[in-house]
């Protein structure tokens, strides 16, 4: 495995990244309700 | 009226404080003694040891918080806890005047977080050793006066060596270590000095990406990917060295001395070094009601508070019995004292121990700290609730059910900055549950990296600030 120039481009390009920073905050409300929260 | 004494004002003591006060309110009394005044929002001191956070951007005053609540505050350091029935109460040292301060309980939480062990590493720690610790905001501005240091060193055109990682072989905490190092990285290559670098991670992990989880496994554009070969790839574009399976032994001026998985011994030059020490519990007396030790119905031999999990398993039983970690984090000897975050003894290690031909164990200890300890705080808070008013538990969360998500920072600039994001579900992995390779829900299993990450990084900041000063809406933001 390696970081490709493809994968950087993607880690900096704002707009995807402001769709993943969206994805991945839901995710994690996700699974934070999927665990017990007892 | 119930007396509740909460020793300990960290993220596992300050979320059961908040709880406690916010279910109990001004009918019974709750109290936390603490021997710092300050809350830490200790996730963002890697920004601070760079020098890209001001020290008191990470520090409030917990008085304010604690008089809106109805909490009653004692600025004392615990010394002595008396747990036999009928006469229940600890000591503690006042802040300043060091007079003894009495405080009786009904119910009891231990948070006192860790002990730096900084002695169990000799000339390990920046008080009486050569190396840096990012794990006491002291720790991380000295750390960082010396970065600063090092890179006019570097601006001179002198080569140095940068060492970042752990400072025993059974030292935890490994993910503060991969973010302080991403961020040196980070910092080196914006002030033009990368080149003068060497950085090297050195690490008691069995595996890149362990981080004493026994590492992630996520799906990655289709395919399964675990932690080792990402950080390795990280590792690779980023130019850093690495060497784990190895326990460091001691340190000098010039040298770390280490012995790997394999039992050979070797020392590696630094010029600068910050590497993590062995936690273990805080040195309280436990008293009884004769006068005598009563330690050991209360704490394990590393201090570390006995609780209801199954101790004394071997690794093999214990990883195919993920029932056997804690759910209400009760001591069984004494049923109202309670332990949360890095204060409860675990049942053992989530990665793979390792013990060397000389018989030194290097086994990274199961990390407790963040979002574990936040939750811990809260179940424990609850159950004391519900046997306040009902007489029975009704909350139990084991590391084997919990889900953690952990945002490991490289660079705080919201424009160029990135962080891993990691999201493992249970924390612990349950092999009954989830038989997979790595015993966790590959649904949930995150791994990712990006400028996303580093937002979240920075909006965690203000969203855990905002909530553990207690302002409206605190209980909605997850733990």
């Amino acid at each position: 495995m390696e970081v490709t120039q493809k994968d950087k481009f993607w880690m900096n390009f704002k707009i995807y990244q402001l769709w993943r920073f969206i994805v991945l905050n839901i995710k994690i409300l996700k699974a934070v309700d999927h665990s017990k929260r007892s | 009226m119930t007396k509740v004494v909460v020793i300990g004002s960290g993220f596992a003591g300050h979320t059961a404080a908040m709880y406690l006060g916010s279910k109990l309110g001004r009918e019974h009394q709750v109290t936390v003694m603490s021997n710092r005044d300050m809350f830490s929002y200790i996730p963002s001191w890697v920004w601070v040891g760079v020098g890209h956070m001001k020290p008191e951007k990470t520090v409030f005053k917990l008085k304010p918080i604690y008089d809106r609540m109805g909490i009653e505050f004692v600025h004392a350091a615990a010394r002595e806890i008396h747990p036999d029935a009928g006469d229940q109460f600890v000591i503690g040292e006042e802040a300043g005047t060091k007079k003894p301060v009495r405080l009786e309980y009904d119910y009891l939480v231990i948070a006192t977080g860790p002990k730096l062990n900084f002695a169990g590493t000799p000339g390990l720690g920046p008080d009486s050793g050569y190396t840096n610790s990012i794990c006491s905001l002291p720790h991380a501005v000295k750390t960082r006066d010396s970065y600063l240091e090092v890179i006019e060193k570097m601006k001179r055109g002198e080569k140095q060596r940068i060492v970042i990682g752990t400072g025993h072989p059974g030292a935890t905490c490994q993910g503060a270590a991969f973010e302080y190092l991403e961020n040196v990285h980070k910092d080196l290559v914006k002030k033009g000095v990368r080149d003068k670098a060497e950085l090297l991670w050195l690490s008691n992990e069995r595996a890149l990406g362990d981080f004493g989880v026994r590492g992630l496994q996520a799906r990655q554009k289709g395919r399964l990917v675990n932690s080792a070969e990402f950080i390795e790839a990280v590792f690779k574009d980023h130019g850093i060295k690495w060497q784990v399976q190895t326990g460091v032994t001691s340190v000098d001026q010039k040298k770390i001395y280490w012995e790997n998985y394999e039992g050979e011994t070797g020392g590696t030059e630094y010029d600068f070094a910050m590497l993590i020490p062995q936690f273990t519990g805080q040195p309280v007396k436990y008293i009884g009601r004769d006068g005598g030790d009563v330690s050991e119905k209360v704490v394990n031999k590393a201090g570390f508070v006995l609780v209801d999990g199954i101790y004394g398993l071997s690794y093999d039983v214990l990883e195919r019995n993920p029932d056997a970690w804690p759910s209400a984090y009760q001591n069984p000897n004494y049923p109202n004292i309670f332990a949360a975050g890095i204060a409860f003894a675990p049942p053992g290690p989530i990665s793979k121990p390792h013990t060397t031909r000389n018989g030194t164990a290097i086994t990274a200890a199961p990390p407790r700290t963040g979002m574990v300890s936040g939750v811990i705080g809260r179940v424990v808070a609850l159950n004391i609730v519900d046997l306040i008013k009902r007489g029975r538990m009704t909350h139990h969360e084991r590391m084997s059910e919990m889900v953690a998500a952990c945002i490991a920072s490289m660079g705080d600039s919201l424009w160029d900055g990135s962080a891993v994001v990691m999201v493992m579900y249970p924390v612990v992995p349950d092999v009954k549950r989830f038989p997979t390779e790595s015993g966790r829900d590959l649904f949930v299993s995150l791994m990712e990296m990006g400028a996303a990450g580093a937002w979240m990084k920075f909006m965690l900041h203000y969203t855990f600030i905002w909530k553990f000063k207690g302002l409206p809406g605190w209980k909605i933001i997850p733990e």
